[in-house]
């Protein structure tokens, strides 16, 4: 479907070529390069891979098995498959492989690869994610995350359903327990969505030292949770256990269109939310 | 609005952009490529300057594509004009280009170093005093134009068209200069080939008619490569890149390198067999593909000549394929593992494993060799000979991830002239003695002449440097510096080099962005033509300017060579009474010599299928086009052509002969494609081949003489080579069976990455990174000798010695030695020279011994290039090519490179770049390999030179195959 190509543009770096993708999507003016940086460089970054994987970093197991996929297909994976714009741009490129597929056998495979990747790899994240954009983005990229959050949800309807829960998130475990394993480990896995079922952006530490009234250390997210958590560990981990029931709402506000993936998405940020109140009773010895 | 209409909307929207020729999708979501600047802003793209930095300067330019000239890949470059000073800033990669597809090599972008090159030529010389004494004088190209045409006429007209010889290295452009050689009507072409591919040609041409294999790498399975192919040689970098794909797919790679090459780390089976053993270890796959039936039976049956084979050859045996498939069987029994194990040195089960991998490719299995195994070996044809039986048995020939033909993946387009075959043949380069030889028996050019075969009045050099490229250079030397031999020779470089020092005059000519030439190579399965031009000449084109001479944009008085042979040939018949002006005559202006403009503009806009719709829909000429992308697709996947159905309207009165050869009454149809194809002979009522019979149709099948595979060669039979009519394993002339007590192998085929042969000498990027070459020893064989890294050592060859310095490493084969020939550049004292890469030497002569020493490396020197005081390296490398002796292989004429050597700790005498070479040595091993040969008077079987369907660069009219009789020959006297 070309719109998910021209979805894919909008997802990189503002460059003037990109102005006549925009106004066919009907997005208005280009926004500044600052505002693309600001929400995708520093808040919201468009690779799967952060999302999925079990570190909540680039890279890893998630971004193999989208690689994987390419190898599948008998491509040869590019160098950041778990892009953004390239994976829309993929999902493009197979709706035109089945549109233009010579007979029904291939045709049928194509909507099968199409229908496989979306569910394994669109939507087992991007809903959560386009959740998150749609907070913390300026009005263009507000009306782009809108527009692409519809397409995949029509396409999950047009498509019918998964069979197996995305493998991304089957195999994703939960918090790890700082009472077994220490300190850091946990703070990692808080910021790996797929553990923890939700996205802490930078703006949402910001937000936690403002209500919490800490002070923000400027650094990685890992550095600033870890600083706002030297400062007072039992009320950040209630803050953290609220935004994990929050989170858990909003996942089953998705039932409806995404069943089964929203089910493991609330069930992550349920667990995360129980485990963060237990925490908070033990904060002195977790600190 | 609804999602539909919105997709509609962006489609439309697409559709219209990409019919102006401009970008809808830029960057990574295009998922091809990352970003390259959108072609619509090629006319004003704005960069940061990096030189300004921190400051954010913009600097403006105007992005004008050409070709590479460096390797013979031809990927595209795209220039950055500065606007402003209408110079070339950078080169980087054009992603308009269908081979390279905006990836390059070092080399590529080095071509910046090569246009601002301090020490470039950049005026007409002529020699002031003896020849080779380095004094020249400045001259006008009227003056030299007019003194060369001159001479070349006078031998016209004095019937002594044999007398003129163009010899070329690196062509860089598809026939243009041939077809001037044949306006002028002599058969004066002279390649390198012989010192480079013709081995690997012959290999595959016995197979499939045609000389080079375009191997689809990007969708095979299994990639098998007898080189160092990732790294260096013919079409790397695309073939590179698309290696790597394939390999990200999940593809294996396997590598046979006696050296552990770049190439050879990334393999997922590596092997370093005995130098020359390799179609053993391939004939032992090929055996267990037959022996346990893992071959492609049906592509076996349907299309190799075994029916001819087992007619001619087991007459006594029924024509069945069962009954071939026993006689494969046995023919190839003895080549077992354990055979191959003893002959190469690599472990039986590791021969076997890879077996089994590529047991499993099926047709998706693409190999290559070009040069290695089959350079350095004597009978090294039958290394490609051997490979490509390999694709043979899995029917991985023109399939998906498979090889195929080279000439289906090329496009030649036909020209606005087209001169007619000359008439004459010309023994110094196709000597008799050589007639199934793939190219000239340029190497041996010197022997020729000094055994009295002939004279060169006029002899060009182009980007060719014989005297350091070619074997035995100092028998080079000793006939350059002979007037009687060589009566005047021209020499057409950019740069400096070797032989240059010998010439009587040297004309300068353009690198990569300063000529115009046009290219097809067989990168993949596809047909691309790309186009090399001026950029400078483009750039202000358009800016409005019409300029006619591309002198006016080039430095100094620097040219191209299409220009320069239009000019000349004019001059040489400026009165048309030679019939030569007709070729050089523009059709636009009659009167007028023709322009490189119209020359082009007609190709592109009459040869070239879908150039011009293509143009239109950008509103450009087919040539405005070109010079703004510099390269098109002409069509892409083009498949098997052997399966092709011929159309009933080619098969007018059709006969078949008894092993399904069809032949036709209906002429060949027009095409505009010229790309080298053999002529098959016709039938004895003279109809044509068209193709082979196959149950109730005609299908194109292959141009070779059984129109089929040619597992079994009845041209080597009948010329006399019978015993290697088959695929087979030859010993080569450094077999272990061949070698003197005390004697080694050295490998000198090798190149370095970065460098090119003559031309890179002053690429400084690419100077800084690779500047010497020291001999690779294992780690045992050094401690054997007593030699550590950087230790001098003397390597002594049939004809002499070179001094070098050792590298000790475990990345070579035990017992072999190798040093790669990109290195040792010299310059005689107080000649002008690269002052980068090139030693200064003392050449001593006394006799027939020739010395050279060298007395200093290179050192900083002030230039218009500030960066020249930088360079920190003094060591260049040695010049080892000096010290080896010619070594015709009888059959495909090729020099046979691998050297029979002694190898010790240097004398305390010796110097580093010391060589010591005698000639008459020399002359006696040419005369020692010329005896193994099998001549045309004594072999041919229908008393003609050479088989007419071979190839052949500037073919003869076709009654000169004929061999003088006993009796022309004496009324000549």
């Amino acid at each position: 479907m070309e719109l998910f190509r021209a979805l894919a543009v909008i997802a990189e770096p503002p460059v003037g070529e990109a102005a006549p993708v925009a106004a066919a999507l009907e997005l208005g003016a280009l926004p500044p390069a600052s505002a693309y940086t600001e929400l995708f460089a520093f808040q919201l970054y468009p690779y799967a891979s952060v999302y999925l994987g079990a570190e909540g970093m680039l890279g890893g197991a998630a971004r193999d098995l989208i690689a994987g996929f390419w190898r599948a297909l008998k491509q040869t994976p590019p160098a950041e498959p778990d892009y953004l714009p390239v994976m829309l741009a993929l999902y493009a490129h197979l709706c035109e492989l089945e549109d233009t597929a010579q007979d029904e056998t291939m045709r049928a495979g194509w909507r099968h690869a199409r229908r496989a990747f979306l569910w394994e790899h669109l939507l087992s994240w991007l809903p959560v994610y386009l959740e998150k954009l749609s907070e913390l983005a300026p009005p263009f990229y507000q009306k782009w995350g809108e527009l692409l959050r519809r397409a995949l949800l029509r396409e999950a309807a047009a498509t019918g359903g998964q069979d197996t829960l995305s493998l991304h998130l089957r195999e994703s475990a939960g918090l790890s327990d700082p009472r077994a394993n220490g300190l850091e480990p946990f703070l990692q896995t808080l910021l790996s969505p797929a553990r923890s079922g939700m996205i802490l952006t930078r703006a949402d530490l910001t937000r936690a030292a403002r209500t919490l009234n800490l002070g923000t250390r400027i650094g990685e997210r890992l550095y600033i949770i870890k600083a706002l958590f030297g400062q007072d560990a039992a009320q950040l981990l209630e803050w953290l256990a609220q935004e994990a029931t929050r989170w858990a709402g909003r996942h089953r506000s998705q039932h409806a269109a995404l069943s089964q993936i929203s089910q493991a998405w609330t069930t992550k940020a349920e667990a995360s939310a129980a485990l963060l109140r237990e925490l908070k009773l033990t904060a002195q010895d977790v600190a | 609005m609804r999602l539909d209409e919105l997709n509609k909307r962006v489609s439309v929207a697409r559709r219209e952009t990409e019919a102006r020729g401009e970008t809808f999708y830029p960057g990574p979501s295009r998922i091809h490529l990352a970003a390259f600047p959108p072609k619509e802003r090629w006319d004003d793209w704005v960069e940061l300057d990096s030189r300004a930095w921190p400051k954010r300067v913009e600097r403006r330019y105007m992005l004008v594509p050409t070709t590479c000239f460096n390797c013979e890949s031809a990927c595209g470059l795209l220039a950055y004009v500065d606007r402003e000073s209408l110079q070339v800033q950078k080169f980087e990669g054009n992603p308009e280009h269908p081979g390279s597809r905006g990836r390059n090599c070092a080399k590529g972008p080095a071509t910046l170093n090569q246009i601002t090159d301090p020490d470039r030529i950049l005026y007409p010389l002529k020699r002031a005093g003896k020849r080779g004494a380095g004094e020249w004088v400045r001259v006008s190209w009227d003056e030299a134009l007019d003194d060369i045409a001159a001479r070349i006429r006078k031998a016209i007209v004095e019937r002594r068209h044999n007398e003129i010889m163009y010899h070329v290295g690196r062509p860089g452009e598809d026939g243009f200069t041939e077809r001037i050689l044949a306006a002028w009507g002599v058969d004066g072409h002279n390649s390198h080939t012989n010192v480079c591919s013709s081995s690997s040609r012959a290999g595959y041409q016995y197979w499939m008619g045609l000389d080079r294999p375009s191997p689809d790498h990007a969708n095979a399975d299994v990639v098998f490569l007898i080189s160092s192919h990732l790294e260096a040689g013919h079409y790397f970098n695309p073939h590179a890149q698309r290696v790597m794909e394939a390999k990200a797919r999940g593809a294996k790679l396997i590598v046979f390198d006696t050296r552990l090459s770049n190439t050879a780390t990334h393999a997922d089976f590596w092997i370093a067999p005995y130098p020359g053993s390799e179609p053993a270890i391939v004939l032992s796959i090929a055996n267990y593909l037959i022996e346990n039936k893992l071959y492609n039976r049906e592509f076996v049956r349907r299309w190799w000549n075994w029916e001819e084979y087992m007619a001619v050859e087991r007459p006594e045996t029924e024509t069945t394929f069962e009954n071939f498939e026993r006689a494969l069987k046995e023919l190839y029994g003895g080549y077992t593992f354990e055979y191959a194990a003893q002959e190469s040195g690599v472990e039986a089960r590791v021969i076997e494993e890879i077996a089994r991998v590529v047991s499993q490719a099926g047709t998706k299995f693409s190999s290559h060799n070009w040069r290695s195994a089959s350079a350095g070996n004597s009978g090294g044809w039958q290394v490609t000979r051997t490979l490509f039986m390999l694709n043979a048995l899995l029917g991985a020939i023109a399939t998906e991830g498979g090889v195929f033909p080279n000439a289906w993946n090329k496009f030649v387009p036909k020209p606005i002239h087209t001169p007619p075959h000359p008439q004459t043949w010309n023994e110094l380069t196709w000597p008799r003695e050589y007639p199934l030889a793939m190219n000239e028996l340029s190497f041996l050019l010197p022997h020729f002449l000094k055994e009295g075969r002939g004279r060169v009045d006029v002899y060009f050099t182009r980007v060719y440097n014989p005297v350091w490229t070619n074997p035995d250079g100092f028998s080079w030397v000793e006939a350059l510096t002979d007037e009687k031999l060589f009566g005047c020779y021209v020499a057409l470089t950019p740069t400096w080099n070797e032989t240059a020092y010998f010439a009587d005059y040297i004309l300068p000519m353009g690198h990569g962005s300063e000529r115009h030439d046009i290219h097809s190579y067989e990168t993949h399965d596809a047909q691309w033509l790309g186009f090399r031009q001026p950029v400078l000449r483009a750039a202000r084109e358009r800016l409005g300017e019409k300029l006619d001479d591309t002198r006016a944009v080039n430095p100094g008085e620097v040219w191209e060579e299409n220009e320069f042979w239009l000019e000349l040939s004019w001059r040489i018949d400026a009165d048309g009474t030679l019939g030569i002006r007709q070729y050089v005559e523009s059709r636009e202006r009659p009167g007028e010599r023709l322009g490189v403009d119209e020359y082009y503009g007609y190709i592109f806009e009459h040869s070239v299928p879908g150039l011009p719709e293509r143009a239109a829909r950008e509103n450009l000429t087919p040539l405005e086009f070109m010079r703004r992308y510099g390269a098109f697709e002409v069509r892409k996947k083009v498949g098997a052509i052997y399966e092709e159905v011929v159309p009933e309207e080619e098969l007018e009165d059709t006969r078949a002969d008894r092993f399904g050869r069809v032949y036709t009454r209906t002429a060949k149809p027009p095409t505009t494609n010229i790309v080298p194809i053999p002529t098959i002979d016709p039938d004895a009522d003279g109809r044509r081949f068209v193709g082979v019979q196959d149950g109730a149709q005609v299908r194109r099948g292959f141009p070779t003489p059984s129109g089929r595979l040619e597992f079994y060669s009845r041209t080597l039979a009948d010329w006399g080579w019978h015993e290697h009519s088959l695929p087979t394993y030859i010993k080569s002339h450094v077999h272990p069976d061949n070698l003197d007590e005390g004697q080694t192998v050295l490998i000198s085929t090798f190149r370095l990455p970065v460098q090119i042969h003559t031309r890179s000498a002053n690429a400084k990027w690419l100077d800084e990174i690779a500047h010497t070459n020291p001999l690779w020893i294992h780690t045992r064989h050094a401690a054997r000798l007593g030699l550590q890294t950087g230790d001098l050592v003397r390597v002594e060859t049939e004809i002499g010695y070179f001094v070098v310095k050792a590298w000790v490493t475990e990345g070579i084969r035990p017992g072999i030695v190798a040093c790669s020939h990109h290195m040792g550049r010299w310059k005689l004292k107080d000649a002008a020279g690269q002052r980068q890469l090139m030693a200064t030497v003392n050449l001593s002569h006394e006799g027939d011994e020739w010395g050279l020493q060298r007395e200093r490396g290179v050192a900083p020197y002030a230039s218009s290039d500030a960066d020249t005081l930088r360079i920190w390296w003094t060591d260049v490398g040695v010049h080892q090519n000096l010290t080896f002796p010619v070594h015709p292989d009888p059959v495909s004429g090729m020099h046979c490179w691998h050297q029979a050597v002694r190898v010790r700790a240097a004398d305390a005498a010796d110097k580093y770049g010391d060589i010591s070479v005698d000639t008459q040595k020399a002359h006696e091993v040419y005369q020692k390999w010329l005896s193994r040969t099998r001549p045309a008077d004594a072999f041919s079987p229908d008393s003609t030179r050479r088989p007419y369907w071979l190839l052949r660069p500037l073919k003869p009219a076709r009654e000169f195959y004929r061999l003088p009789d006993e009796r022309e020959l004496l009324s000549v006297e």
